[in-house]
């Protein structure tokens, strides 16, 4: 048990590099926004250069620097820029803020987070914040909604589920099954966008954007209510199925006709000897379905103006206004997330049903 | 032998044989034999469910190909006289619903429209007109305003001291005609002072024309003042001056409230100048800047009723403008029903005969000469539905879009581009994932556990850091779409593939084969696969609606395809409309024009729940562990 542990642990670890060393490289060789306004700009660049991210050289080279003037103006024969360098021109000389090359930026990249936990500073979203300080305010918000709602639909899901299993084939068990096909099939936009038309505009019992983080009383809590629903539909259909599948399959096992035979009532059986039995799969995908939950969020809080992660990712992702180090921060909050929820999942395997020996030897 | 003697007491000779005389040939069966298809197609159609999913399914993908092609309507090209039409169903507008009828609401009246026996007004003519009005839904209300509009009538006007400062002057806008014969008199209501200390109302005018303002009155509480002018005045005739008050107090932010400032003369009874309300609060500050006085208990009067959306937008159009190219072409295009006839009432203009689309030319502009032709600009009055190319009025099932695109066909191109997305990502995806799942499945070994190793690590790439990467590079569209949907989607049939290879891939045939001499890739295209394809087959069917998921939602977010993109497949063009485009623009217009998103919603919702039970029928049908189950 513990040799698996620690297999899958590093493992983890390996992936989570990898994950995030390929989003960095790729995302810091494209073609970089810098903040639009020019005195953020001169603030960011310089940052650039003490985190180590970029050089400073000069060029004083009267020949070079009339070269380097074309270019800017688009003569691209003249002198070859050096992508995402910032030229400024100084009259008789040139400032030129170079990349170092990627994998020392990589490195410095790695340093300044373990060292400083600094993730970088934001380039568009809020120019020159610390990416951690966008961040910090945002990540509760979209992480309380998502543990509502984990807690919301994880008791409704297993209810239905075994409803349906102990009623299998009669109407209860059909109409929750054509429920839950319903509304797995249904994309979540769709469920939000008509939940938000129905109870927040038609029948106005609820708000139809989530509030601003400073207003109090009870909008707090019944802003919640459409995105915790929103998330949870698919997700309690899903449930559902699974719970209804794997109880269905337990209840027609040897070992329940013999808990019926030496007298339990079918309360009995079904309580101590079928719902225990049919949970060992379940577990584990309540844990993995964290990370579905988490990724679906992001269009819930597009929809409701959550001032989540997930928004917070949309407006970095504004076609040609990328900020990176902020899709970095949040790819890597979301990458952490689901791979320690993967971990979970793996290393519950063994826990739940002690009959699994995961990664044992045969 | 002997124990059976011994046991038997029957008598031999009671024995017959069977069929003695006759030869047993082989019989034919009396059913006839079901295949592997022929158990899946009976399992399948057992399920009644399944059916009608099925046939509901196949009817909207090929509606999907049909109705972009044979509609009659206009997807494509900007029409903005059509935008923002209701759905409009035959047979359903008789009972009210789909009728083409909006109900619009909180509408400013315009106050000169009020009919005097119903003491009802409708908003102005250039934005609603009167004639498609449905008269007996209309209903007037007010609701409170504080802006400084003519239309928000009545109430209470404060002035109010800004920032620092003790005193303002303000004047009226017009001037005020005193003549002394005509007994002047000004009537002042002063409703409220501020709490403040020495708050002072100072009544001015200018009694000489020479600029200064003498004070009439001081008034220090709130009441109704009468201000008998003739005797105020040192006794000049006549006088024409502004009227002006100053607010003074000895604290800042002092205020006083105003009610109205009227004054009569002998001439009439009315008075000569009523300044309550709107008129009272267009005082403007003379020193200094200004600062809007507010108003408060001012109404405006607003109006809701059902308008014909469709008669005003197609029936007859009064337009200015037409240029002689676009006039002579109409004339030419209906040349059989468009006769001139004159119009006795307006010698510049003329009338059409009945189904010519346009009604009359109200005027023309002088002649521009070009090259010898005369070339006009017509103002005149159009029915647009014939202009448009419309026999009658037409039916939009659902609507149309702010392009004045028909959302009924823009729905369908919207759901081919869908599914043929779906289709393509799924194919590619499928491909892929056959042909890694095969050599992973296949090899086995060390080959088998890296590929592994490298699919779980591609698995575990959460799809936002593949977005954000695509997106980077490419941009949104279609290749950060097809990107997203392929980086990771394979994974799934590989897995599927990979089992199916290890099931087969020690059984004797194709050791046989591999005995006499055949290649690999023989062995797994020839041996392995076509027995296990099935299985994956139908197993990827499923991925069709889950790419389909995807894409609509990556196209929500704005990160998938859009309007104005469109692709080339196989020569073909594309539009780059999809379902989640549409809904995507939708959504900025729920609360008015909600058919923009739930007619989209039910299409797409209608298509997923079909092709994952068509999906799951399929694979159940399929599934050989289950054969001759039911």
């Amino acid at each position: 048990m513990i040799r698996y542990t620690l297999i899958r642990t590093v493992w983890v670890f390996i992936i989570l590099v990898t994950v995030l060393t390929i989003n960095f490289i790729l995302l810091k060789n494209a073609p970089e926004f810098p903040p639009p306004d020019q005195e953020q700009r001169d603030i960011y660049y310089n940052r650039q250069v003490s985190d180590g991210f970029m050089t400073i050289v000069l060029e004083r080279d009267a020949e070079t620097i009339g070269n380097i003037r074309r270019a800017l103006l688009g003569d691209t024969e003249a002198y070859t820029l050096v992508r995402n360098a910032r030229y400024v021109d100084e009259g008789d000389q040139f400032r030129i803020y170079k990349p170092v090359p990627l994998i020392n930026q990589y490195f410095f990249w790695v340093r300044n987070i373990v060292t400083d936990w600094n993730w970088g500073y934001s380039t568009r979203v809020q120019p020159n914040v610390p990416v951690w300080n966008v961040l910090s305010s945002r990540i509760p918000v979209t992480v309380r909604l998502n543990i509502v709602a984990l807690f919301f639909y994880i008791p409704i899901g297993f209810a239905l589920g075994i409803i349906a299993a102990l009623r299998k084939n009669t109407l209860t068990d059909n109409l929750i099954s054509l429920g839950v096909m319903i509304f797995i099939s249904l994309p979540s936009f769709v469920i939000m966008t008509f939940l938000v038309l129905i109870f927040g505009y038609t029948l106005g019992w609820l708000p139809t954007q989530f509030p601003a983080a400073d207003v109090t009383g009870s909008i707090r809590y019944t802003a919640l209510i459409l995105p915790v629903f929103g998330l949870s539909f698919g997700a309690i259909a899903s449930l559902t199925r699974t719970s209804r599948a794997e109880l269905t399959e337990v209840l027609t096992s040897e070992f329940l006709l013999l808990a019926r035979t030496k007298g339990l009532t079918q309360t009995q059986a079904v309580l101590r000897h079928a719902l225990r039995n049919s949970m060992v799969p379940l577990v584990p995908g309540i844990i993995g379905s964290f990370v579905g939950l988490l990724s679906g969020s992001v269009i819930i809080e597009l929809i409701y103006s959550i001032p989540g992660t997930g928004r917070i990712f949309i407006r970095a992702m504004t076609q040609n206004n990328y900020d990176y180090n902020l899709i970095l921060g949040i790819t890597a909050f979301y990458t952490i997330v689901s791979l320690f929820a993967i971990l979970l999942v793996d290393l519950s395997y063994g826990i739940v049903d002690p009959r699994i020996r995961m990664g044992a030897r045969k | 032998m002997r124990y059976s003697e011994k046991n038997t007491p029957v008598d031999k000779t009671k024995f017959q044989m069977v069929q003695k005389d006759q030869k047993i040939y082989d019989k034919k069966f009396e059913t006839k034999p079901i295949g592997y298809f022929k158990d899946a197609m009976i399992r399948f159609s057992k399920n009644r469910t399944n059916v009608i999913a099925t046939i509901i399914l196949f009817t909207m993908i090929t509606l999907s190909i049909f109705i972009p092609v044979l509609t009659t309507k206009n997807y494509e090209v900007l029409e903005s006289q059509l935008r923002h039409l209701p759905p409009r169903v035959p047979i359903l507008e008789n009972f009210g619903i789909f009728d083409g009828v909006r109900y619009v609401e909180n509408q400013e009246v315009d106050i000169t429209t009020i009919d005097p026996e119903t003491g009802l007004g409708v908003p102005p003519r250039s934005l609603y007109r009167p004639e498609f009005i449905e008269m007996d839904s209309l209903i007037n209300y007010n609701v409170a305003c504080s802006t400084r509009i003519e239309s928000c009538r009545g109430g209470v006007v404060s002035f109010t001291l800004r920032d620092e400062s003790l005193g303002a002057t303000f004047q009226s806008p017009e001037r005020l005609t005193i003549v002394s014969s005509q007994e002047p008199k000004l009537v002042i209501n002063v409703t409220e002072f501020s709490d403040h200390n020495g708050v002072s109302l100072d009544i001015k005018v200018d009694p000489a024309f020479t600029g200064n303002y003498e004070t009439l009155i001081s008034i220090t509480e709130p009441g109704v003042y009468e201000l008998d002018m003739a005797n105020l005045l040192n006794n000049p005739s006549f006088v024409s001056s502004f009227l002006r008050f100053e607010l003074t107090a000895l604290e800042p932010r002092a205020s006083v409230t105003i009610d109205s400032f009227k004054f009569y003369t002998n001439l009439q009874e009315e008075p000569v100048m009523d300044d309550f309300g709107y008129a009272l609060s267009i005082y403007e500050r003379v020193d200094g800047s200004a600062r809007t006085p507010s108003r408060s208990g001012a109404e405006l009067l607003m109006s809701s009723f059902r308008y014909d959306v469709y008669e005003s937008a197609l029936g007859e159009v009064e337009r200015r403008n037409m240029a002689s190219t676009e006039y002579y072409g109409i004339i030419e295009e209906f040349e059989d029903v468009c006769t001139k006839i004159d119009n006795p009432d307006n010698p510049n203009g003329w009338f059409f005969t009945e189904g010519c689309p346009i009604l009359e030319v109200k005027n023309t502009s002088e002649p521009v000469v070009v090259g010898g032709i005369a070339y006009y600009s017509y103002h005149l009055v159009i029915n647009y539905a014939l202009y448009a190319g419309y026999d009658d009025i037409p039916y939009f099932f659902f609507g149309t879009t702010e392009a004045g695109h028909d959302l009924f066909a823009l729905t369908w191109v919207a759901l081919r581009t869908s599914l043929l997305i779906g289709l393509a990502a799924a194919t590619i995806n499928i491909t892929i994932g056959i042909v890694y799942g095969a050599i992973s499945g296949y090899y086995g070994g060390k080959v088998d556990l890296l590929m592994e190793r490298f699919s779980e690590v591609i698995a575990r790439i959460p799809f936002l850091v593949i977005l954000a990467i695509a997106v980077a590079y490419v941009g949104p569209g279609i290749t950060t779409l097809i990107i997203v949907l392929i980086v990771s989607g394979w994974i799934g049939v590989a897995s599927v593939t990979r089992t199916q290879f290890y099931r087969y891939k020690g059984r004797e045939y194709v050791l046989a084969s591999r005995t006499l001499g055949a290649k690999d890739s023989r062995l797994i295209f020839r041996h392995i696969l076509p027995n296990g394809i099935g299985t994956i087959v139908t197993a990827s069917v499923l991925m069709i609606p889950l790419v389909i998921f995807t894409e609509s939602t990556l196209s929500y977010l704005g990160f998938g395809i859009g309007y104005g993109q469109s692709f080339n497949v196989f020569g073909v063009e594309f539009s780059g409309v999809s379902i989640g485009v549409l809904l995507a623009t939708g959504r900025t217009e729920l609360l008015d024009k909600p058919y923009l998103t739930y007619f989209p919603a039910i299409i797409i919702s209608i298509l997923m729940i079909t092709f994952n039970m068509f999906g799951n029928a399929l694979r159940d049908a399929f599934n050989p562990s289950l054969r001759g189950s039911e």
